[in-house]
């Protein structure tokens, strides 16, 4: 009736996820009996979670990530605790806890905090960019997030009912074969994964029509803001790349669960063609990271040095080649697997090519500051901070792409920290900058930048306190993912390590307070202008924050960084008074099918690991029953009276012409 | 200062090209809609295309099992053939009625593709049923294991086929052409013309490069 | 979002410039005769002994591609004009990435075979 599914999945012998997940199941329960008590529900429901304005949908990505950065931030802390007392004893954490610890760790932070906030923060910018109402396709992109969220929901489900797997963050076969991970750990790892990839190939396909199709009129492809050009190629390759590991987990699954032999060692399976096939899924996944946190490196930097973007064009063609390259250079993650030196050598040196763009990219940032005038404010510090810090791990990467040194420092904490040193100082430092900087456009209000700058500087500090002793570790021979070691050269390394997670943890805390405080301050903090930055493209054009239309009118775009070139001329010539002429809008509908979608998607998935198969077939006919339901409905979009888009507009006006004749007279 | 409010035209061309074409704006739903299933279309060919290239790694490891010439049956597969052309040729037919909002031959020809859909789903069940029965299952080998995934996974893609096929028919009937209607119809078509494609790859490097020697 | 008159020149994939009926039913019944003759000829190809046998292989491959070209254009009505372009370097972009994979992997995986012993000699069974 249950499956595999029985009393003993509670791990009531092991006291840490037990209570873990007890303190969240209270703080959950908490938060909902608060929500209905208030009578929230109604708002929420309404507002939010059936909402399919691509603003509401952006933020709830990103809060989805800020929770799991806390998820996957304690597994983090948690490792270094461990790894600093356990020299010559087994530490706190038994073998197989801390094996899931870490395996967990990588699978949140990569596929449940770095991608719902990149793609968060793309869904909130770039349709405003582009200066259009809605993304291409507003139901699916609800649906999209839902689906990220069962995926985690999932996940942290494992904490408290089974277990996760233990395999590391890409479960290698043979050891996520049945035969050597019997459990459910590697079954919750791998449907998670599939039904978040779903989610993200959505958001990908939905994000690629955007920026292809629904550009305003006059936005020329070489008009876009840089986040735009970095939008479509981070979903390009998102739409590319994202079918390879559904493919590969599929085969996993279907090693697992119905006796094929893609991976085993028996029938002429070929655990290689695994690595081979992940990677080439995870060599592009680090760049549909990367590349949107390039493109808001790009904004910040341009705006916070009034000046253009230096090197727009280049800027444009290193991103594209970027794209392309990135499907040409997964074999360096398996250089020591032995396909031998012509294989490596090529891969190798297209590995060290792809630096050269990114370099290109560096350069141009670094003049685009040369000569401007430089405001530090909290997302230029984000930004400067990421220029220093990923020219590091960039360096050490260059490093590695070298077959031979890629043989003494594969799998060892050398590796550890330079893709630490990558992600963090760039996908994490962008998604902080790109938070700071957008949130007085989501919001309404700006953040604290007392606390914002303090948090920068421990989370600065702090990374560099606890990866520069991984480096030296893993110089020192230290391989990965160890549960204990004897070595006492390592352990100074370790402890020193350790003190700098805890500096990270403290820039977390403070980016937490600077999200109080500043809720606290929000009348003082006020923008009313729409432009709290000074701006150059067009999301700074509308209200912060923006109605749900967005804008009153399609801007009109005549060239490169439109509302900058809108305030020089507003400036320069005497301003239009007259009043416009406003139209009725059309706007998508509501719709719960993305929540529902997820909702029969859970339940499947749970079904799925724990082997409950008619519970499975009726999460399938529930889903595949929403969407009929949701193609069988006869109104699919409501009107704006121009009225009321006059009163709202009318409001934002006032306020950026006083901005506007007062920034004259200066 | 109004959305509208024009830039000064030297900002039209910053780097002199001399010829800009202003974008019109964004493009109509049909094709919004319909380039974005063609950008799902293609995922899912990326897709497809890492189950043949495991057939290729996995093709010559047969574990003292049959190879494929011992195994593929050239008539079925060529009828098999056949049915899914001939779909494709109705789907557009059916696709043709939709526009012209007709609503008998649009029944018709869904129908007709339907029928061969489901014969091809039925010869294509019948061979994996006689495999196994003869304990040639995915289990027995890794060449079996790519070959069952890899033609399974396209069988699977019929099935869904099917499933929407059925669904397009009601909902014409429910609904009439309206435009979303026809959008989907777009879709459906894109969707079931690139299964086709995908069957050509599948029985030329499947069948017949594998049935030969 | 309305169905606005479109002003530039844009297509959908799978739409086709404007025709009447008759012109489009022909343009599927070329399609699919062309098709049936591919199809046919590959199937004929495989099993005869009237050719070169190693040049059956790269025969077939040639035929598939060109079987699909003739899907793509007759049934897909991907063109290579303007109206098309987007539909086209999406195509293009996809269809190096198959390449890409499809190649790789099997580049890569032949190489491993060659220096690698085969797993079941070094893996130990679990007890």
């Amino acid at each position: 009736m249950l499956g595999k599914l029985d009393w003993s999945a509670i791990p009531f012998d092991q006291p840490i996820p037990l209570i873990a997940g007890a303190v969240v199941l209270v703080a959950i329960l908490a938060v909902l009996i608060w929500v209905v008590v208030k009578g929230h529900l109604p708002y929420l429901w309404n507002e939010w979670i059936t909402s399919v304005d691509h603003k509401r949908i952006g933020v709830m990505y990103i809060l989805l990530a800020s929770v799991m950065l806390l998820r996957g931030g304690s597994d983090a802390i948690m490792m270094r605790i461990q790894q600093a007392i356990a020299y010559q004893s087994q530490g706190y954490l038994p073998p197989e806890h801390y094996n899931q610890i870490f395996s967990a760790h990588g699978t949140i932070m990569i596929f449940f905090v770095a991608m719902p906030f990149v793609i968060g923060l793309m869904n909130l910018v770039v349709p405003l960019q582009l200066g259009v109402r809605d993304v291409a396709f507003p139901t699916l992109n609800s649906v999209g997030f839902w689906l990220t969220a069962t995926g985690a929901l999932l996940v942290n489900l494992s904490l408290v009912i089974g277990e996760f797997a233990r395999t590391g963050w890409l479960a290698f076969p043979p050891l996520s074969e049945l035969s050597y991970s019997p459990g459910v750990g590697v079954d919750y790892y791998a449907w998670s994964l599939q039904i978040s990839g779903v989610g993200t190939l959505v958001a990908g396909i939905n994000l690629v029509t955007t920026v292809l199709k629904l550009r305003t009129r006059g936005m020329n492809y070489l008009r876009m803001p840089m986040f735009c050009w970095t939008t479509l190629a981070s979903n390009l390759l998102i739409v590319a790349a994202f079918p390879i590991l559904t493919a590969t987990l599929a085969m996993l699954l279907l090693d697992r669960y119905l006796g094929f032999h893609f991976f085993t060692n028996e029938a002429g399976g070929n655990v290689m063609m695994f690595m081979n096939l992940i990677w080439a899924w995870g060599h592009p996944e680090v760049y549909i990271l990367v590349l949107p946190a390039f493109g808001i490196f790009s904004e910040v930097v341009s705006t916070f040095s009034g000046k253009a973007l230096f090197g727009y064009r280049s800027m444009v063609l290193a991103t594209m080649a970027i794209c392309v390259i990135s499907f040409m250079v997964w074999l360096h993650h398996f250089f020591t697997m032995g396909a031998g030196p012509d294989v490596n050598a090529i891969f190798g040196i297209a590995s060290m090519i792809i630096a050269v763009p990114t370099g290109v990219k560096i350069y141009n940032w670094l003049f685009t500051m040369y000569g401007g005038r430089i405001r530090f404010a909290t997302p230029m510090l984000w930004a400067v901070g990421f220029m220093v810090t990923f020219i590091i791990g960039g360096l050490t990467g260059v490093l590695v792409a070298v077959p031979p040194a890629d043989f003494m420092l594969h799998n060892s904490m050398f590796l550890v920290a330079h893709f630490h040193n990558v992600i963090i100082g760039g996908v994490l430092f962008g998604a902080f900058a790109g938070f700071e900087y957008w949130f007085p456009k989501a919001f309404g209000f700006r953040l604290d930048e007392r606390w914002g700058k303090l948090a920068f500087w421990f989370t600065f500090t702090g990374f560099y306190v606890t990866f520069v002793p991984l480096y030296v570790a893993g110089m020192l021979g230290m391989t990965r993912r160890m549960q204990h070691y004897d070595v006492a050269e390592w352990r100074p390394w370790m402890i020193v390590a350790a003190v700098g997670m805890a500096m990270l943890s403290i820039g977390v805390i403070c980016q937490i307070m600077q999200l109080v405080v500043s809720i606290r301050n929000r009348e003082a903090l006020r923008d009313r202008t729409g432009d709290p930055w000074d701006g150059r493209s067009l999301e700074w054009a509308t209200s912060s924050p923006p109605p749900v239309f967005n804008f009153a009118f399609d801007p009109d775009v005549r060239g490169e960084d439109v509302y900058w070139n809108m305030k020089v001329r507003a400036r320069q010539q005497s301003l239009e008074h007259e009043e416009p002429e406003y139209h009725d809008i059309e706007m998508p509908r509501n719709s719960p099918t993305g929540f529902v979608c997820a909702f029969f998607a859970t339940i499947m998935g749970f079904a799925l690991i724990w082997h409950i198969w008619w519970m499975v077939i009726l999460g399938g006919i529930g889903a595949f029953a929403t969407f009929v339901v949701f193609a069988w409905r006869d109104h699919d979009e409501y009107v704006i009276p121009a009225a009321e888009v006059a009163a709202i507009d009318r409001v934002n006006l006032e306020e950026r012409r006083s901005l506007v004749s007062m920034a004259g007279a200066v | 200062m109004s959305m509208t409010a024009a830039v000064g035209d030297a900002h039209a061309d910053p780097h002199h090209i001399g010829l800009v074409v202003e974008h019109p704006g964004p493009a109509p739903k049909r094709i919004v809609t319909a380039y974005g299933f063609w950008v799902f279309l293609l995922s899912d060919i990326v897709m497809f295309s890492c189950f043949f290239a495991a057939y290729a790694v996995l093709v010559s490891q047969t574990a003292g099992g049959p190879k494929g010439s011992e195994i593929f049956e050239q008539r079925n597969v060529a009828i098999e053939t056949v049915c899914l052309l001939l779909s494709s040729f109705t789907c557009g037919m059916a696709s043709i009625a939709a526009d012209v909002r007709n609503r008998f031959w649009f029944y018709l020809g869904m129908a007709v593709t339907c029928v061969l859909g489901l014969i091809f789903l039925a010869i294509e069940f019948r061979e994996f049923a006689d495999l196994v029965a003869r304990g040639y299952g995915p289990s027995r080998s890794a060449f079996l294991t790519a070959f069952f995934s890899l033609v399974g996974c396209h069988g699977l893609h019929v099935s869904a086929g099917v499933l929407w096929l059925l669904t397009m028919m009601a909902q014409v009937f429910a609904k009439g052409f309206r435009a979303d209607v026809l959008r989907r119809m777009m879709c459906f078509a894109l969707f079931w013309h690139a299964l086709d494609i995908i069957w050509v790859g599948v029985f030329s490097v499947v069948y017949l490069l594998g049935g030969g020697s | 979002m309305s169905d606005q008159a479109h002003i530039g020149h844009d297509l959908a994939p799978g739409d086709e410039e404007q025709h009447d009926v008759g012109t489009r039913i022909l343009g599927y019944v070329v399609g699919l005769v062309l098709a049936l003759l591919l199809t046919a000829t590959s199937f004929f190809i495989a099993g005869t002994d009237l050719v070169w046998q190693p040049s059956i292989p790269v025969a077939l491959i040639v035929l598939a591609i060109a079987q699909m070209g003739v899907h793509l254009v007759f049934f897909l009505h991907i063109t290579t004009g303007p109206d098309n372009t987007n539909n086209v370097l999406a195509l293009a972009f996809g269809l190096l990435v198959v390449f890409l994979v499809v190649g790789g992997t099997v580049w890569i995986m032949a190489h491993l075979n060659a220096n690698m012993p085969p797993m079941d000699q070094i893996m130990p069974k679990p007890m």
